[in-house]
């Protein structure tokens, strides 16, 4: 009777050594999986502030402002002026239908290979 | 069992049921004591133990105030004006380091900034912790976790960074290598809670929401870029803006040159390197003539169309006032504005009363450091009675000195309908600005002032402000205060300062602009304000209007409006 007990208790004992054991190390292996993961966080946290402040910096007027002076020459910048706003009642209205009289005499005229446009533009010249 | 001995005494020998039971309570005992003694030094190391104390701290301030993160600060549209970037930091754990000189060779390698000794003698000794270098780039930390010594390990710190540099420096400030604010609105967020949650360990990552500016920074940018131009231009020794919304107080821009950078804030200390709009206080000149003129005109003792002798100058004992480009007749309210005439403004003035002339400077807060949330302001000097001689100056803007954002705060109201804002360099809404409005002038004044501001900009010293600025409806006056050096005037030492607001046909924005110590920019150029702070503002308003939304108009029906029923 009291055998059987004992090896029972001795069997019990042993499965909840090896159990604990196993959670043991379970749990250490958890904690250094949580630990690395978190660091990847950290660093690609770190990476990111750092992607953002780049961008914040690259968006900046200061910064972008130097590259505009660089080209002012290349691309021939200027500063808007006031004469170049406009507004929409300053368009002229579009025309009721078209004016199909002298789109006739253009293509009449272009046909004879006479461009009209062409003879403003060298006019103007 | 029992026997005989030979002294006859009986020997009485336990029986061997007995034997075993004294020996099984030896036993029994032994195994008590044992137990006792395992026991006890268990529940000893479980105390000691719990007497531990776990050092938290780094070098006196707990990790959490280290790794701590700030706000990012954005401006009124969202653009970046400050991030938190995380940063490796070195430190060492010297009594894990086996090898001090191998240590401080190795890590002089990637570091050869750091002082050698300094470095052995750092590493030496028994301490836990001791910083060697922080903030660190990835690519350093790279190549010191590659040296493999034991006993040196890093910390994610969050630094400051500032991508625009110099552009906001002095509204931002700066922080600390702790990160914690000492200047400009660092400052001022850290006092309103932010080293609050940073000390209990609440402020971490990306946490904590990013606070909105009322500054925008296409309009810091610009009066930055002009401001820097007119230093070199009129080769100043200093220059400043600042632009107000008119109705919400916001503050949309603000520069004061020269500047620091606040990624290097031990820049902030040089010399003249303060805020000159709220905390440098300066006699601003011919501008407090609009501060004169809407004090008249809202007491009804001086009316737009009244007319004014400024024939001869005005004596005060020895002293006589006179006019600086003097006209020397009869000059009506408008001409006096106009022609920025001294004697007529002190005629105007007199007109008012002097005590109510003082009374109204106090109501426009000029006896108080104008509110803002910076923390560098400073007390206005303005004399707490006003005798007739006193009076007669600080109604032309001598004798007396206010900061430049007290003045964009008065112009503010002056526009605006009438109601003086607070100023704020939080994003506000209107609703909210209008419960800390506090009225001080009415609106029909404030309509006075609109036309005399335009008119100043159409025939006055506002002209060559206006020829950038045409179409854009900006006016104001300007102001050239000769400074004082040693006592004395110096008239070729002088401040010009220059306040306006635009579009004056529904006025939006105020803005005063100083420049200091401006030479002429060429020969045929004069030196007073219209030619070097008035074209900054010009060059502002040309360039910021359509950004903020404000078309041009040409045609003088506009400007027709402006002008009072009574002088049509």
């Amino acid at each position: 009777m009291i055998r059987t007990l004992n090896i029972i208790l001795v069997i019990t004992s042993i499965c909840a050594l090896v159990g604990v054991y196993a959670l043991k190390y379970s749990v250490e292996e958890t904690a250094s999986e949580k630990a690395a993961i978190q660091r990847l966080i950290e660093r690609q946290e770190a990476d990111l502030s750092l992607l953002k402040a780049d961008w914040a910096f690259l968006n900046q007027p200061a910064s972008v402002g130097p590259i505009v002076t660089r080209h002012v020459a290349e691309l021939n910048l200027q500063t808007l002026a006031q004469e170049q706003f406009g507004r929409f009642d300053t368009l002229p209205m579009r025309m009721k239908a078209p004016d199909s009289g002298a789109l006739d005499s253009l293509f009449e005229a272009l046909d004879s290979g006479v461009d009209p446009i062409q003879q403003l533009i060298t006019e103007a010249e | 069992m029992a026997a005989i001995t030979e002294s006859g005494t009986p020997i009485a020998i336990d029986g061997s049921r007995k034997t075993r039971r004294s020996l099984t309570k030896a036993r029994i005992r032994w195994v008590i004591a044992a137990l006792i003694v395992i026991f006890g030094a268990v529940a000893g190391r479980l105390v000691q133990l719990g007497m531990v104390e776990q050092d938290n701290t780094i070098e006196g301030q707990t990790r959490d105030l280290i790794t701590a993160s700030r706000p990012a600060i954005l401006d009124r549209n969202g653009l970046e004006l400050a991030v938190d970037i995380r940063v490796p930091s070195l430190f060492a754990e010297p009594r894990r380091i086996i090898d001090v000189e191998e240590a401080a060779q190795a890590i002089h390698s990637v570091l050869p900034d750091i002082n050698i000794d300094w470095l052995r003698q750092r590493l030496t000794g028994d301490k836990g912790f001791v910083w060697i270098k922080r903030e660190l780039t990835p690519a350093i930390q790279e190549r010191i976790m590659q040296l493999g010594i034991p006993g040196l390990d890093f910390v994610t710190e969050s630094k400051r960074f500032y991508p625009g540099g110099t552009e906001s420096s002095h509204i931002l400030g700066a922080v600390n290598i702790d990160n914690q604010g000492i200047a400009g609105m660092e400052k001022d967020m850290d006092d309103e809670g932010v080293a609050l949650l940073q000390s209990i360990g609440l402020a971490r990552g990306n946490e904590l929401e990013p606070v909105n500016l009322s500054i925008d920074l296409r309009v810091q940018h610009v009066m930055h870029n002009v401001l820097a131009d007119a230093l070199t231009r009129y080769k100043a020794i200093a220059a400043a803006g600042v632009m107000m919304d008119v109705h919400t107080g916001e503050i949309l821009g603000l520069v004061s040159l020269p500047d620091f950078d606040p990624n290097n804030p031990v820049t902030a200390l040089e010399k003249d390197r303060f805020n000159r709009i709220t905390s440098g206080i300066y006699e601003l000149g011919s501008t407090f003539k609009t501060v004169t003129m809407a004090a008249a005109l809202d007491s009804g003792k001086v009316r737009v169309t009244d007319s004014f002798d400024a024939r001869f100058g005005v004596r005060f004992g020895r002293f006589t006032i006179d006019d600086f480009h003097g006209k020397h007749r009869v000059l009506t309210v408008p001409e006096i504005y106009k022609y920025s005439s001294n004697i007529g403004t002190i005629k105007v003035m007199q007109a008012l009363g002097k005590d109510e002339f003082r009374a109204f400077l106090t109501e426009l807060g000029f006896d108080k450091p104008a509110p803002i949330e910076l923390p560098e302001r400073r007390q206005p000097k303005v004399p707490e009675k006003f005798s007739e001689i006193v009076a007669a100056t600080a109604s032309f803007g001598h004798g007396l000195s206010i900061s430049p954002l007290h003045m964009v705060r008065a112009i503010s109201a002056f526009v605006n309908g009438g109601d003086l804002p607070v100023p704020t360099l939080y994003r506000t809404t209107p609703e909210e600005a209008e419960k800390r409005y506090q009225p001080v002038v009415s609106e029909e004044t404030s309509e006075r002032i609109r036309y005399l501001m335009r008119l100043n900009a159409l025939e006055g010293s506002g002209s060559r402000m206006n020829k950038f600025a045409a179409g854009y409806r900006a006016g104001g006056k300007t102001g050239t205060a000769e400074k004082v050096v040693n006592g004395r005037y110096d008239s070729s030492k002088s401040l010009a300062v220059f306040a306006s607001a635009f579009p004056l046909d529904n006025p939006r924005y105020a803005m005063v602009i100083l420049v200091d110590e401006p030479r002429n920019e060429n020969e045929q150029s004069g030196r007073t304000a219209g030619w070097n702070a008035g074209e900054a503002t010009g060059r502002i308003v040309q360039r910021v209007a359509p950004m903020l939304g404000i078309s041009p108009e040409f045609g003088d029906i506009l400007d027709q409006k402006l002008v009072p029923a009574e002088l049509r």
